[in-house]
C-alpha cells in the first residue's frame, strides 16, 4: 500500500459525500492539551471522497469518536508521494483551520507546512 | 407513460471543428428503462426542444459540467408547466448538491436494474428527492445490456453525408488515478470489464462500421484487452479509443481488430512518448494526442517546446485542453487548497477556458498559449483536413474489407441536420 508509513497508524474508514465508502490514513497524537490529527489521502485505494473534499465532516467525526475538543485540535492533511514523477504528486502537508460553532466545522482554510514542522508538532 | 429524455446543448469551443457524436449516456440509460415507459429523446445539440411537446415526466441527462446550467434552465421550464424532472448522468453525480436544488429528483449511480423503482414511485406520486446508489458497491456489469441506439434520430449525426462514429463501452471503473480525472470517483476504482460475449453481442447490433470505444482506458488488463480484440476481428469494425497498451502483441491484435486511431496523452517531449507514438504508427494505428496545458510542472517554454515536439513526431491529430479543476479530482483538491480557482461559473468549465491561476504564468498568458497551441499545430493543415485524411484511410480499409458504406448523398448538403450555408 502506497503512502503507508510513519504517519499512518490505522486505515480509517468513513462515509464520504452521499455515503460513499471512503478511507484514509489516520494518526492521532495527544500532546499537552492538544490533539494532532493527521489524515493521509490514499489516492490509489480510496474508493470514495477525498480527505480535502470532506475535511469538515471528517474532522468532526474523528473528534467525536476520539473525544477531542475541536478547539484543541490541530488538523493536518497529508498527500503522500506516489510513483508518479510529476511534481504535484510529491508529499505535501497542509494544516487546516476551521470555524467551529459548537455543532459543526465549516470554512476550511489550508496552510502548507513542511514535513519537519509536522514531525516537530507530533514529537512527544 | 411518456418520458422525455433531454441531453442539454452546450457551447462548443471557439475555432474548433464541430463533430456532434450521438451521445452514449442516454442510450445506455434507455436500455435500463422498464417496458411500460415510452421514451422520446431530444439531443439539444442537434435538434430544437419544444417545451409544449407532451410529456408526463422529464429526465435530463448531463455528461459535462458545461451542460449543467442549461440543464437546470430546462428543468425550471418544465417545472413551471407542472411536469416533474429528474437529473442523472456523470455531471449530475459530480455536482449533485447543486443539481438537487433545480430538480424534483436526482439519480446518482449506475442505472441497470434500478429504474423500475424510480418510475413506479413516479406513477404512485411518491418520487424521492434522491435516488442514491453511490453508497453501494458498483454493479456487476454483466447485467449491462445492449444500449438502445434506436432512440437516436440517425440523420442528425451526419456531416456532409458522412456518418459520425457510434459510441460503445466495454468496461466500467478505472484502476488508475490520473490528476485531472474523476472517473474513479464516478465508476469506482475497480476495473470492471463487461463479459466479452456481451460486448460482442452488442457490437453485432450496431450497423455503423465506425465506432468510438469510450472506456477511459482499455489498458487495464492485458489478457482481457487481447481477448476483446481477438473477438472483435471478425466484426470488421473500425474504431477509435482512449489509450490501449503498446505491447507488441496487444497492438498487433488491436490493429487486426480495426484500431483506427487512439487517443494518447502527451505530457512531455521524452523518447518514451516518441517511441510509443512510433509503435502505434508501425502497426498502422493513427494517434490523436491529448495535450493538457497549465500543469504545475509546465513553464511557457515547456508548452512551446511540447508543440514543436508534436509536429516532429507526426501526430495525426491533436486536442489541446487547459487543466480544469472538476470536482472530485486531485487537481480540484490542490487548486482549492491553494486558493487558485478563479471561476466557479460552470459554463466556463469547457476545458478551453482558464479557470485557475497557473503556477508559472498568468491565467491570461495560459489562455493565449492555449490558442497558440491550436493555431500552431493546425497551421499547415486544418483539423478538418487532417480528419479527412483519417477518413480516407478508413475508407480504404473498408473497401478492402468489403464493408464500405458510401456517404449519404441526400445528406451531403447538411451538417448535423442543418443545411450548410455556402
Amino acid at each position: 500500500m502506497k503512502g503507508q508509513d510513519q504517519f499512518v497508524e490505522e486505515i480509517y474508514h468513513f462515509k464520504g459525500e452521499w455515503g460513499i465508502p471512503s478511507l484514509c490514513g489516520l494518526k492521532i497524537v495527544k500532546k499537552n492539551e492538544n490533539a494532532i490529527i493527521l489524515v493521509t489521502e490514499f489516492y490509489d485505494i480510496n474508493p470514495g471522497t477525498s480527505i480535502t473534499n470532506w475535511n469538515t465532516h471528517l474532522a468532526h467525526e474523528i473528534c467525536q469518536k476520539h473525544r477531542i475538543d475541536p478547539n484543541r485540535m490541530i488538523f493536518i492533511e497529508r498527500t503522500p508521494k506516489t510513483s508518479s514523477t510529476l511534481s504535484f504528486y510529491q508529499e505535501t502537508f497542509d494544516r487546516v483551520t476551521f470555524a467551529w460553532d459548537g455543532e459543526s466545522l465549516t470554512d476550511p482554510q489550508w496552510e502548507r507546512i513542511s514535513k519537519a514542522e509536522v514531525i516537530k508538532l507530533m514529537d512527544k | 407513460m411518456k418520458f422525455k429524455l433531454i441531453y442539454p446543448r452546450w457551447e462548443k469551443l471557439v475555432g474548433q471543428t464541430i463533430f456532434n457524436l450521438p451521445p452514449h449516456g442516454p442510450v445506455v440509460f434507455a436500455a435500463a428503462l422498464p417496458d411500460f415507459v415510452e421514451i422520446d429523446f431530444i439531443d439539444e445539440n442537434v435538434q430544437p426542444l419544444d417545451f409544449e411537446d407532451p410529456a408526463d415526466f422529464v429526465g435530463i441527462s448531463m455528461m459535462l459540467t458545461i451542460q449543467l446550467k442549461r440543464g437546470w434552465e430546462i428543468a425550471h421550464e418544465y417545472q413551471k408547466r407542472g411536469i416533474k424532472v429528474i437529473f442523472g448522468g456523470i455531471a449530475t453525480m459530480l455536482h449533485a448538491e447543486e443539481s438537487l436544488q433545480h430538480a424534483d429528483s436526482i439519480f446518482l449511480g449506475e442505472v441497470e436494474g434500478r429504474l423500475e423503482q424510480v418510475f413506479e414511485d413516479f406513477k404512485q406520486n411518491r418520487l424521492k428527492k434522491v435516488y442514491n446508489y453511490l453508497n453501494q458497491e458498483p454493479l456487476d456489469v454483466s447485467i449491462v445490456g445492449p444500449a438502445r441506439r434506436d432512440i437516436l434520430t440517425r440523420e442528425l449525426y451526419f456531416h456532409k453525408g458522412v456518418q459520425m462514429v457510434d459510441l460503445f463501452h466495454a468496461s466500467r471503473g478505472c484502476r488508475f488515478n490520473c490528476y485531472p480525472c474523476a472517473v474513479s470517483f464516478l465508476g469506482g476504482r475497480v476495473f470492471r470489464p463487461r463479459p466479452i460475449e456481451k460486448s460482442i453481442e452488442e457490437l453485432e447490433t450496431i450497423e455503423n462500421n465506425r465506432l468510438f470505444i469510450v472506456d477511459n482506458s482499455l489498458a487495464q488488463d492485458t489478457q482481457w484487452e487481447k481477448d476483446l480484440f481477438k473477438a472483435m476481428i471478425p466484426l470488421k469494425k473500425n474504431w477509435c479509443s482512449h489509450t490501449i497498451e503498446d505491447k507488441p502483441e496487444v497492438l498487433d491484435l488491436a490493429a487486426q481488430a480495426g484500431a483506427w486511431y487512439v487517443y494518447q496523452a502527451i505530457f512531455d517531449t521524452s523518447d518514451y512518448i516518441r517511441k510509443r507514438i512510433q509503435r502505434y504508427h508501425d502497426v498502422g494505428i493513427s494517434v490523436e494526442g491529448t495535450i493538457l496545458l497549465g500543469m504545475d510542472n509546465q513553464t511557457e517554454d515547456d508548452i512551446k517546446r511540447l508543440i514543436d515536439f508534436l509536429l516532429e513526431i507526426n501526430l495525426d491529430l491533436a486536442e489541446f485542453t487547459v487543466l480544469t479543476p472538476f470536482p472530485h479530482t486531485k487537481a480540484h483538491d490542490d487548486l482549492k487548497k491553494e486558493h487558485r480557482i478563479i471561476s466557479n461559473d460552470w459554463n466556463d468549465y469547457n476545458a478551453g477556458k482558464v479557470v485557475f491561476k497557473p503556477k508559472h504564468m498568468s491565467p491570461e498568458r495560459l489562455q493565449e498559449l492555449y490558442h497558440y497551441a491550436w493555431d500552431s499545430f493546425y497551421k499547415d493543415e486544418t483539423q478538418e483536413q487532417k480528419m479527412f485524411g483519417l477518413i480516407m484511410k478508413v475508407i480504404e480499409k473498408e473497401m478492402d474489407d468489403g464493408t464500405y458504406q458510401p456517404r449519404r448523398r441526400d445528406l451531403a448538403d447538411k451538417s448535423f441536420g442543418r443545411v450548410i450555408q455556402r
